[in-house]
């Protein structure tokens, strides 16, 4: 269960630009929607605050009971750690780590290493269509490929929360509905509540509720 | 479109200030250094060389001889002889002043003739002796140039007291050698000096002036047959550059190690070039893609290093200055190692090495960009455009014969013999050795990595990336390389030419006390009486005496020290190496001799002794590190019976069981008031030796502590840019979970492990740079052999230092990472 | 007194200064009998002696030239105990001149040396002194060499006696003032037959012509309050000579004045102080130094009258740069009712009040 409430977050001072006023959402787990908005609206301010990587200025985010803005940063780290996946517009797979590396990495956070990570790993690359190649490397896939190795790390470790920035937003059109079909299928299948930004309307089709997100609402798209 | 492209490049450097800062500051401390150690010694050299000319005025030839005279009969033969048209008598001698512990340069001259061929020596009445005619040839007066006067403190009507065999000789000053100069000399007539300075009958030289259109070399050849044996004919002009030879091997040497500081600083611009250029990658796609050519592309990449290194110039040349001015006030022109002592040198500014040393700051600054440019003109700009592709930190990592190829290159270079004195091959090992070493560093890396453990999991992801980018590894490590191996192997080599010099000075100093006739004085001898003295003395068991002389055995060579000692026939006492025989007529010749003569044990040695040359045949080769330009051994005995010269210039006694060494020496120095007579314990020696040798290697661990400092630099310089380049990577790896705890772990694991392997592979290379330096610039350079010995203690503390230094400059450096808008860097746009 | 010119002002402090008990020097006294060759060399054991030639060369071209050689010895005093091959105890040095009116000015060198085997000496019997290659000697046919080079002169000569030696003073023992220890032994050989080469800037000329050497020697020889003197050595074209001259005080007048004159028949008569009168008829000013001096003289001796002309005004010796002495000497012709009767050489010093006693010397 999420629930945010009342959520503020100004930058630059007092007198500054308001980017999120008094937002609040609530989604029980299996939802799965997306957030869209104007470019700069604070599509991805909101993402951060949801993940705790930044400090709301005002209001509460909680999940499963538990207050994110009342947590440290090594507490917040650690909750993250745990409980959420990420998938980023521009995949951020470690170049220098192997596929099946790269997708255990979270397993490895949480110190599970060894083969039972491994074969997590593996399972979670052979259900993202990548099974053949665990050991192969990030420079020789494609985008679309990169980005199915990042869902796959997003939800290796079945997290609560699933965040998903822009996913296809450096992929073509052809791919990316293959990998928007691939994510949400993930997440559901996984139990998690997901929640995808994006601006484009067609990506946010594939969600099942649409959210425009304004400084001080965010309301259903209609 | 220039200038603007000029903002890009040129501008970018201002952007990424630390790091060019960093690049600049290690240029700048390679030239800066370089340019210091060839401002001082050219300082010195040309003081020096002024300083031979100054007393060498206008002869056009100088006959010398051993430094105890030759028979004074030449001096007529040569001044009636046909292509001379002056000639100028001169006794040189070393006379100790009565109560100080020094000794000063006393020449004997004949006022009549010096003005003729060496006016600066021209001695000149001063005070109420102004007027008188015949000053110059007072028996009791004695004239000082301005600086020796400067020196003691002394004026006219002042009294001088020196030394003699036959007790203090009383001087009073009368005058000065105006033309002298800085020359710390004093004069008096060549009749007093021969007579009452214990040469009489000798002259240590003759100056000579050639009449108009006779060539030196036909005077040479015309007076070689009027020569006695040990007499030969020479140019002041050689002379000059005999003495820059004795110190060329050190000042190479010295130069040398700038260089590879300045070599350092090409590594740091390599690395900060290699990581912004792995950076701005995208944009240079971009460029590409709007029209920037590939030559123009890397051009201004060159550019870029071009401009770093005019900047680390420029601070070099103002440092190097600064550093000289400064050196030269406190050491002297030698660095203080002894070379040119009683010069007092200025610095003399040219343009010349000033150009040559910005040049070289610029082409550090040009090759370390060379390779990373080279890089970017091979990028594709499709590709590079497109977001998320991998960061191409495969630079330098080379082709994988490569390493091994320069390391066995540097085998080869070892053996190659020395060109005109100076080991070239020893230097190109060296840089081959550092050249490999570097080469070497990606498997290596991959090695070091191979050792860590894959948990926790900061360290895990550390080795992953040094084990798929060791591209990285070498950028990073490539300076700290280079600092370890060369502090490593100066450590090393100074090691082990301390303890061996250490080693040597006790094989040599086995008496228990040691007795000088005067500190280095060759005007005072022990004479026999002085020299039954001793040997009478109670509580003394048995005294060996010493002659020592200089003699010339080719024109071509400095002098060469003449020990005549008592010796058992198989040399034992001597610090041999290698092999030796039992011959009748020994001579026991040091290292130098064996490579500057070619000489080997049985082969023949003419020696000149009183003028005439005897058959000695060498038996064995000793090990010397006080006289560089060679030394020979004979028995006393057989020196005495060839010369007739019973004078000794040293004792070495042995003393009675019981007998303290304190209660002798009181007991000598009382029995010999006034004596001149230098007593001195093999400790105190040693003491003393060891003292002037870690004062000449000052120097080095100046120039150690630069390539730390310098490859220190180069390890924050590359983590600085890496992190720069990684914020994203780091940003994602918050999202994951890391908390900034784990991600300067893993920045630190990455530094140390880089350093470790800099530092693994240093050692090595150092080692291997130390047994080069120890084996073949030494022995070719200064024609001794040491013992290698390598201080491992010391080494491994310097070794865990510096990965620990490294490991806390990769983390601050990466302190940027760990901030929170490294956090939002994810989703920020490309 | 005569030349020795720079050598004496060199002497002078030192004969002052120096401490002269110290030193045995053998003294000059009446009555002792000269005779050559025995006294033609070197008296060790007397401060100072020196050996003189001054003389005119023509030319085959009929141009006349002047010459001079001296020799000085000196007796230093200093490290006789020493017997050192650079023992200072005996100091040689000589002086050499060349007087070329096409020059305009004296050439001249100069030679010092320790008394040294072969490189420098005076060598006792007959005359023998040389420094390097500068000889005065006698040979053994009777004849004397005389040789000498500079810069840009050089001269190679033969000098033949024709005359007995003029013993001057009383059997030459010659006072030099007042007081009899001022003395020297003193002899003149005049009238040589000269003969030879004379080299001026590089061209090499056979000359023949008439010489003058004096032969003196002495330890106490300069009276106080001398400043200076004038000296006259003329070869009478008769075959006659006249020796003349006279030591000055400081203010000019004549401390002491004596001469000696040979008569064509060979007579020999000693011109003692009232016999002998000088009088200046000219003065020339020198342009490098500015010291006037009295180039041309009447000479008034026993009421007969010369004049005395230079064979060139410039006769100057500035050794200020050298030995600090300040000089004239040169080549005069004498002259009676305006006839040339003879030729010799003229000695002029102590004129210029730059005449720095004992700025010369070896260390000069």
């Amino acid at each position: 269960m999420l629930d945010i409430s009342n959520l503020s977050r100004r930058f630059g001072g007092p007198g500054s630009r308001i980017v999120l006023d008094r937002i609040s959402l609530s989604l029980p787990p299996g939802s799965y929607v997306a957030v869209v908005g104007e470019s700069g609206v604070g599509k991805s301010t909101l993402l951060n605050l949801v993940a705790g990587l930044d400090r709301p200025d005002q209001g509460r985010v909680v999940v499963d009971g538990i207050d994110l803005t009342t947590l440290d940063d090594e507490a917040m780290t650690r909750w993250r750690r745990e409980h959420l996946g990420f998938v980023f517009q521009a995949f951020h797979v470690l170049p220098h780590l192997d596929l099946l590396a790269n997708v255990a990495l979270p397993l490895w956070l949480q110190g599970r290493r060894g083969r039972e990570a491994d074969a997590a790993a593996a399972a979670m690359l052979d259900a993202v269509g990548l099974g053949g190649r665990t050991h192969g490397w990030p420079a020789e896939l494609s985008g679309g490929e990169l980005q199915r190795v990042a869902i796959a790390r997003a939800l290796v470790h079945r997290p609560r929360l699933v965040l998903a920035d822009e996913p296809t937003g450096n992929l073509d059109p052809a791919r990316a509905s293959g990998i928007l079909a691939l994510l949400r299928e993930h997440v559901l299948s996984a139990g998690a509540i997901g929640i995808l930004v994006t601006h484009s309307l067609e990506a946010a089709g594939t969600a099942d509720r649409v959210l425009k997100l304004h400084a001080d609402r965010l309301e259903p798209l209609s | 479109m220039k200038q603007g492209l000029a903002a890009v490049f040129i501008g970018g450097l201002l952007r990424r200030r630390a790091a060019s800062a960093l690049s600049v500051m290690a240029i700048a401390l390679g030239v800066a250094l370089g340019l210091a150690v060839h401002l001082i010694n050219g300082a010195a050299l040309a003081e020096f060389g002024r300083g031979i000319r100054t007393l060498a005025g206008e002869a056009d030839l100088r006959l010398t001889g051993p430094a105890s005279g030759f028979d004074d009969a030449l001096y007529e033969t040569v001044a009636l002889h046909g292509s001379v048209a002056d000639a100028s008598p001169v006794v040189d001698i070393e006379a100790g002043v009565v109560g100080k512990d020094t000794a000063l340069r006393l020449l004997g001259v004949d006022a009549l003739r010096v003005g003729a061929v060496q006016p600066a020596l021209m001695p000149r009445p001063g005070g109420d002796r102004a007027d008188d005619a015949f000053a110059a040839f007072d028996p009791g007066g004695v004239f000082l140039s301005p600086a020796l006067a400067a020196q003691l403190g002394l004026a006219e009507g002042d009294r001088l007291a020196l030394t003699s065999s036959s007790g203090p000789i009383e001087l009073t000053v009368i005058g000065r050698v105006p033309g002298a100069g800085g020359e710390a000399i004093a004069v008096v007539d060549i009749d007093v000096a021969q007579q009452r300075f214990g040469m009489a009958g000798r002259l240590s030289r003759v100056d000579l002036r050639l009449k108009p259109g006779a060539s030196a070399e036909a005077a040479v050849r015309a007076l070689a047959p009027l020569l006695p044996a040990g007499v030969v004919a020479i140019t002041p002009e050689a002379t000059v550059a005999r003495a820059a030879g004795l110190s060329r091997a050190y000042r190479v040497n010295l130069t040398m190690l700038a260089v590879i500081a300045l070599l350092c600083g090409g590594f740091l611009v390599f690395s900060t070039q290699a990581l912004s250029i792995a950076r701005r990658r995208a944009e240079f796609a971009f460029l590409r893609a709007i029209g920037l050519g590939r030559r123009r592309l890397a051009g201004w990449l060159l550019g870029e290093g071009a401009v770093l290194g005019l900047a680390g110039g420029v601070l070099g040349c103002a440092l190097g200055l600064a550093f000289a001015l400064a050196v030269l006030d406190w050491f002297g022109g030698d660095l203080g190692a002894g070379y040119f002592e009683g010069i007092a040198p200025g610095l003399e500014l040219s343009p010349g090495p000033l150009i040559g040393f910005l040049a070289l700051g610029v082409a550090a600054g040009v090759a370390g960009a060379w390779l990373p440019a080279r890089r970017a003109r091979a990028i594709a700009p499709a590709a590079a455009l497109k977001a998320g592709a991998g960061d191409p930190l495969t630079v330098g990592s080379g082709a994988r014969w490569s390493g091994p190829a320069c390391l066995s290159l540097a085998v080869v270079a070892c053996l190659c013999p020395p060109v005109a004195g100076i080991p070239l091959g020893g230097y190109v090992a060296v840089a081959l050795l550092l050249a490999g070493g570097v080469l070497t560093l990606a498997p290596l890396a991959g090695v070091v990595a191979a050792a860590c453990p894959r948990l926790p999991v900061a360290v895990g992801l550390a080795r992953a990336r040094l084990q798929a980018v060791p591209g990285q590894v070498v950028v990073a490590a490539a300076g700290v390389l280079a600092s370890t191996a060369l502090a490593i192997a100066m450590a090393v080599m100074v090691a082990s030419f301390r303890d061996s010099v250490d080693r040597w000075l006790a094989k040599v100093l086995p008496a228990e006390l040691y007795v000088r006739a005067a500190e280095r004085n060759q005007a005072a001898h022990l004479t026999p009486t002085l020299q039954q003295r001793l040997a009478d003395m109670p509580g003394v068991a048995a005294v060996d005496f010493l002659r020592y002389d200089r003699l010339i055995l080719d024109p071509a060579l400095g002098p060469v020290a003449l020990i005549a000692r008592t010796l058992p026939a198989d040399g034992d006492e001597l610090p041999l190496v290698g092999e030796h025989r039992v011959v009748d007529d020994p001579v026991w010749i040091s290292e130098a001799l064996v490579d500057l003569l070619g000489l080997a044990p049985g082969d023949a040695l003419t020696v000149p002794l009183a003028g005439r040359g005897h058959r000695f045949t060498v038996a064995g080769v000793w090990r010397d590190y006080a006289r560089q330009g060679g030394a020979l051994v004979i028995p006393l005995e057989r020196y005495r019976a060839l010369t007739g010269d019973d004078l000794a210039s040293n004792a070495a006694l042995h003393l009675a069981p019981g007998v303290g060494v304190d209660e002798i020496a009181v007991a000598i120095a009382a029995a010999f008031p006034n004596g001149g007579l230098g007593i001195a314990s093999p400790g105190e020696i040693r003491r003393r030796s060891l003292q002037i040798f870690d004062r000449s290697f000052a120097v080095t661990y100046l120039l150690e502590a630069a390539a730390v400092v310098i490859g220190l630099a180069g390890i924050a310089a590359s983590f600085g840019a890496m992190a720069a380049a990684r914020r994203r990577e780091f940003g994602m790896l918050r999202h994951l979970g890391l908390t900034r705890r784990q991600i300067a772990a893993m920045i630190a694991t990455e530094g140390g492990l880089t350093a470790a392997s800099g530092a693994l592979g240093g050692i090595f290379v150092g080692g291997a740079i130390a047994l080069v330096l120890v084996e073949v610039v030494n022995r070719q350079s200064f024609h001794w052999s040491m013992d290698y010995r390598v201080p491992w203690p010391s080494l491994a503390l310097f070794v865990v230092a510096i990965v620990a230094l490294a490991a806390l400059a990769a983390v601050l450096a990466g302190r940027l990472a760990m901030s929170d808008s490294a956090v939002r860097a994810v989703s920020e746009d490309w | 007194m005569r030349r020795r010119s720079w050598l004496l002002w060199l002497l002078l402090p030192w004969i002052a200064v120096a401490p002269v008990a110290a030193t045995d020097y053998a003294p000059v006294t009446p009555g002792r009998a000269l005779s050559l060759p025995a006294d033609a060399g070197a008296h060790p054991a007397h401060r100072i002696e020196w050996w003189y030639v001054t003389g005119w060369l023509d030319d085959d071209d009929g141009a006349s030239r002047g010459f001079q050689l001296t020799f000085f010895r000196l007796r230093t005093g200093i490290g006789e105990d020493r017997p050192g091959r650079f023992s200072p105890a005996q100091l040689i040095s000589a002086h050499a001149a060349v007087s070329d009116p096409s020059v305009g000015h004296l050439l001249h060198a100069e030679r010092r040396a320790r008394a040294s085997g072969a490189l420098a000496g005076a060598a006792e019997g007959p005359m023998q002194a040389w420094i390097g290659d500068w000889r005065l000697a006698d040979q053994a046919d009777g004849g004397i060499v005389a040789r000498a080079s500079g810069e840009r002169f050089a001269f190679d000569l033969r000098l033949q006696p024709r005359l007995p030696p003029t013993w001057n003073g009383e059997d030459g023992f010659s006072r030099k003032g007042p007081q009899a220890e001022h003395a020297s032994y003193y002899y003149s050989l005049t009238g040589l037959v000269v003969s030879g080469w004379l080299t001026v800037d590089g061209r090499q000329r056979p000359v023949r012509g008439v010489a003058w050497l004096d032969h003196e020697w002495s330890s106490e020889y300069l009276p106080e309050g001398a400043v200076g003197w004038d000296w006259l050595g003329l070869n009478l074209d008769d075959g006659g000579a006249l020796m003349a001259a006279r030591i000055r005080r400081a203010d000019g007048s004549a401390l002491w004045r004596f001469g000696t004159l040979r008569t064509v028949d060979g007579e020999v008569r000693e011109l003692d102080f009232d016999a002998i009168s000088f009088e200046a008829l000219r003065h020339w000013r020198s342009p490098r130094s500015g010291v006037r001096y009295p180039v041309s003289w009447r000479l008034g001796v026993d009421g007969t009258s010369l004049v005395l002309e230079p064979l060139m005004d410039d006769q100057e010796l500035d050794g200020r740069a050298s030995t600090g002495a300040i000089y004239w000497e040169g080549a005069v012709r004498a002259l009676r009712d305006g006839r040339a009767v003879g030729r010799g050489y003229l000695e002029l010093t102590g004129y210029g009040d730059a005449l720095r006693l004992g700025s010369g010397g070896p260390g000069r």
